[in-house]
């Protein structure tokens, strides 16, 4: 390493590795304007005729009755209604471990701080039983209930109110604020960045939650856009590759906007490390 | 100052936990009471610990590790040395950010895509390598053949966390006080040993971290793996996570698959115990 770091300048390192890193995004971009026939051809330029409109966009909104239209709308559906309730929990039991001395305190937090490190599928397993005898399997509250949960976000949450000095809420104390006022006037402007990290962590999350629908779904009008393009297949049972690609990009780019808009909220820390 | 109410935090407390205790809690509780029974369809009887005898004495089972050892021991370590490579590198180069973006962009992507995009990139039909290895000679090239399979599996891996580990260490790095290096500088120091004896172990809290997640992970992981099984023929125990999942999907061995859950999670859970003693400092901060 030493050798090969002087003979060879930074920047040349930096060029190769960022062709590694844009490779995959680069071929996903160039693979949505090819047809079938031009994807067997296995070229890493844009196809000619470019058939990104023509024959790509078009039958992505009639392929099975414009099903992949109700993937998008599903996904969107399950990640919004999951990231707002799930962030706005977590930010109200954030507050209480930050404002309040109270019974169970300690083995509370440990105990969510456990749970946190629970796999997703050793939970799935049971609560696909417990949505069985509930007659919950195959509707979509079986996804939205289990994401209205982040039960690390919790632990997040308590990190950022911890960042409210007390004398925010000694202020409110005297200008006579209750309770429930200085959670949503003193409280939630606090810890804003929090909110909107966690909102945009679990929004992702959800997007990107391919095992819980994989489970809990059988009704392909329910599923998710990343369940539903893995299912992308002809009658006779073959995968339609340029339409999964489509899928592929349509699931992508969302994630894509969020992170060029969205960046200075997500900091690369150690706490958001599952994917 | 805190003030004591038990009633108020319960109360806003409460949306939480009826969520958490629906959809974790109790899943788990449930979970370990039906892992001591034997099932057949619809048909369940008590069996003690019948099925964790099983779990335990099945070599299925626990040749599924195969996969999480190779990563644990060659993904990871691997991709540790690129990520302070890369860390250094940032270091080194001026105006890094627009690299850091670039090298972060991964992260962005879920794993199943992650899983298409490389397993479509390494096919017989669609590589845009094989045309590229033909025209160097290479007769038929076959990417994705089952001794391949941990490699590829690597690739993809290495290509999703790898500028993130960089990112992370590289936040690290720009903490450390620059008199440390410049004093070892002008003590005649030459950049490699810098990095090598004042850089590296400063960072050696941040690789620990970066080890319990990724072996955290590595335990766990199923897309990736799903996903090259569009294109070949997986066996069913090809990781711990991918055996549970066919044990109760394909053979309808819901307890024993639950079971294997459980012992799955107990080893990850020592795991993170490490991890875990360290965060509960965070409920003192004003005590």
């Amino acid at each position: 390493m030493r050798k090969l770091s002087r003979t060879i300048p930074p920047h040349l390192w930096a060029i190769a590795l960022a062709i590694f890193f844009l490779l995959p995004v680069y071929w996903l971009l160039q693979s949505t304007t090819k047809d079938n026939g031009q994807l067997i051809q296995g070229t890493f330029l844009p196809g000619d005729p470019n058939h990104f409109v023509n024959s790509n966009l078009t039958e992505v909104a009639s392929f099975n009755n414009g099903v992949m239209l109700q993937w998008l709308a599903n996904s969107t559906l399950y990640a919004a209604v999951g990231s707002v309730v799930s962030t706005f929990f977590c930010a109200m039991a954030g507050f209480a471990f930050r404002r309040y001395i109270f019974v169970g305190r300690r083995f509370l937090f440990l105990l969510i701080l456990g749970f946190s490190l629970v796999p997703g599928f050793t939970l799935t397993l049971p609560l696909f039983i417990e949505f069985k005898d509930l007659h919950l399997l195959d509707t979509m509250w079986a996804v939205i209930i289990p994401s209205c949960v982040n039960v690390f976000g919790v632990y997040m949450m308590v990190v950022y109110w911890n960042q409210v000095p007390d004398e925010m809420f000694d202020a409110a104390v005297i200008d006579g604020a209750g309770e429930t006022a200085m959670f949503f006037r003193i409280g939630l402007p606090g810890v804003r960045p929090g909110l909107i990290t966690l909102l945009i962590i679990a929004f992702v999350g959800i997007w990107n939650n391919y095992f819980l629908p994989l489970v809990m779904l059988s009704d392909a009008t329910k599923f998710p856009l990343i369940l539903g393009i893995t299912t992308i297949n002809s009658l006779q049972g073959f995968p339609i590759y340029n339409l999964r690609i489509m899928g592929a990009f349509l699931t992508a780019l969302p994630l894509l906007v969020i992170f060029a808009v969205l960046q200075r909220f997500l900091a690369p820390q150690l706490t958001g490390a599952i994917k | 100052m805190k003030k004591k109410n038990s009633l108020r935090a319960y109360l806003f407390l409460a949306p939480f936990l009826v969520f958490f205790v629906l959809a974790t809690a109790y899943p788990l509780v449930y979970g370990i009471i039906l892992s001591f029974f034997g099932q057949r369809g619809a048909k369940m009887w008590f069996v003690g610990a019948n099925n964790y005898a099983a779990v335990v004495a099945d070599p299925q089972f626990w040749s599924g590790f195969g996969i999480p050892a190779f990563l644990l021991f060659v993904q990871i370590p691997l991709m540790l040395l690129l990520g302070i490579f890369i860390a250094l590198l940032f270091e080194r180069i001026k105006r890094s950010a627009f690299y850091r973006l670039i090298f972060y962009l991964p992260y962005a992507l879920p794993g199943v895509i992650a899983g298409i995009l490389w397993s479509y990139m390494f096919s017989k039909s669609m590589s845009p390598f094989v045309p590229l290895l033909k025209a160097m000679g290479v007769a038929q090239p076959d990417f994705i053949t089952n001794p391949n399979l941990p490699w590829i599996l690597l690739v993809i891996i290495l290509w999703e966390w790898t500028g993130y580990t960089a990112l992370v260490l590289y936040s690290t790095l720009v903490s450390i006080p620059p008199e440390y290096a410049e004093a070892a500088q002008i003590d005649g120091a030459t950049r490699f040993q810098i990095a090598l004896h004042i850089k590296v172990p400063m960072l050696k809290n941040t690789l620990f971290l970066l080890l319990i997640f990724n072996s955290i992970g590595a335990l766990q992981v199923f897309n990736e793996p799903r996903m090259l099984g569009g294109l070949i023929t997986l066996p069913p125990n090809f990781t711990p996570a991918m055996y549970i999942y066919n044990e109760a999907f394909s053979y309808g061995a819901f307890t024993f698959a639950i079971a294997m859950g459980l012992v799955l999670a107990a080893v990850i859970f020592v795991i993170s115990f490490l991890f875990m003693k360290g965060s509960v400092k965070e409920l003192d901060v004003h005590a």
